[in-house]
């Protein structure tokens, strides 16, 4: 005979010293909030969507005393920001379809895809703020200095002379290795942040996938 | 939600708390960490209790739930502890004069389990609660066959465990 089972045969009379609960504790379990993964996944969805429109709505306000509104041109600017919070409410809408859909009691395998979905969008949503940010930042760099009339009297002093396009590719070049920094910190913090909450069920789901090879 | 569906819920999750005990016994390796999934299992099975339509049986449905917090939602790492207790579980056995042989080869079997990994532990658990194939193939959302294969494979490596 089997091991397991011999296992089988016994296996509806195995106790421990693990108390049952009455019915008064059970009720009381009800009220706890839970600590499962799904609980964080919308936590740290909610912090990333509120973090970038918050982080818009800053800069709005820093350009808006600045006047890098008119030194960019209005146009570029609005336009670059209407297509912002256009592309992030469909993220929102994208998540919230996703999220809506983990359900606990569907089967295993189609469970932790759902879960894997949603953090997908996550990321994708992380990439494009970086990927906007980026271009964004690298365009209107060039358009203000174009305009601003501090680098225009920089540019006009005789020492800069023959040097205007080596200043323009410099201004380029430092704006992309700040992004390329901030992109570099913002893969690791999220590497981390989502490394620690779904490395088991990555594992897992990755067993489950290689059974079916 | 409303009190009569509460209490209704409390009745079916009471008089089969046992399930949920055996899957925390499985999956954990302290009295507390066992405490502490048992209340995330009757969380979700709880919020989940509403879209319950009585299609299958409450059981059924537990299973479903139960193993989907152990395996997919619950956070807490189980390679924290390094003392396993599950000397604790104990088996009744009928027959006195084979009991202490009995015991001992039970004993070795449940620990050889609690070395499979999340996914062998589920089938396993399935398998002993007496689930045919197709139902452990719905629940872990895995073909038949394929569950099948595993489950032998996962008998071999049960057999390997306990005879090094």
């Amino acid at each position: 005979m089997d091991q397991l089972d011999i296992l089988k045969q016994n296996w509806q009379s195995q106790t421990d010293n693990s108390p049952r609960f009455t019915k008064e504790q059970l009720t009381g379990l009800l009220a706890r909030t839970s600590s499962g993964i799904v609980k964080w996944l919308l936590i740290i969805a909610m912090i990333e969507f509120v973090v970038f429109i918050v982080l818009g709505l800053v800069s709005h306000i820093a350009n808006q005393e600045n006047h890098t509104i008119e030194m960019m041109g209005a146009p570029f600017y609005y336009g670059s920001m209407i297509f912002h919070y256009v592309v992030i409410i469909t993220f929102i809408y994208v998540f919230y379809s996703n999220y809506k859909h983990i359900s606990i009691s569907q089967p295993t395998s189609s469970l932790m895809n759902k879960i894997l979905k949603t953090r997908r969008t996550m990321k994708w949503y992380i990439w494009y703020n970086l990927t906007y940010m980026m271009l964004v930042g690298m365009i209107a760099t060039v358009l203000v200095i174009r305009n601003d009339p501090k680098v225009t009297e920089l540019l006009a002093s005789p020492e800069m002379a023959g040097h205007e396009t080596a200043f323009y590719l410099m201004a380029l070049g430092a704006s992309f290795i700040v992004f390329l920094i901030i992109c570099v910190v913002m893969y690791l913090i999220y590497q981390l942040i989502y490394g620690i909450l779904l490395r088991k069920l990555q594992r897992n789901y990755n067993e489950l996938k290689r059974m079916e090879i | 939600m409303s009190k009569q569906l509460e209490e209704e819920f409390i009745k079916q999750l009471d008089e089969n708390q046992n399930i949920v005990h055996k899957i925390c016994r499985l999956y954990t390796n302290d009295q507390h960490a066992h405490k502490d999934l048992f209340q995330e299992v009757t969380v979700q099975l709880w919020r989940a209790y509403p879209k319950f339509r009585g299609d299958s049986k409450f059981s059924t449905w537990m299973y479903r739930v139960a193993l989907n917090t152990a395996i997919t939602l619950y956070r807490k790492s189980t390679r924290r502890v390094t003392t396993q207790d599950y000397e604790s579980v104990q088996f009744k056995i009928e027959d006195q004069n084979e009991e202490d042989e009995q015991m001992e080869q039970l004993t070795l079997l449940y620990g050889a389990v609690k070395q499979l990994n999340d996914i062998e532990k589920a089938l396993v658990f399935l398998y002993l609660e007496d689930k045919n194939y197709r139902e452990i193939a719905e629940t872990m959302g895995i073909s038949e066959v394929n569950a099948r294969v595993k489950m032998n494979r996962i008998k071999t490596k049960l057999t390997n465990i306990i005879n090094p």
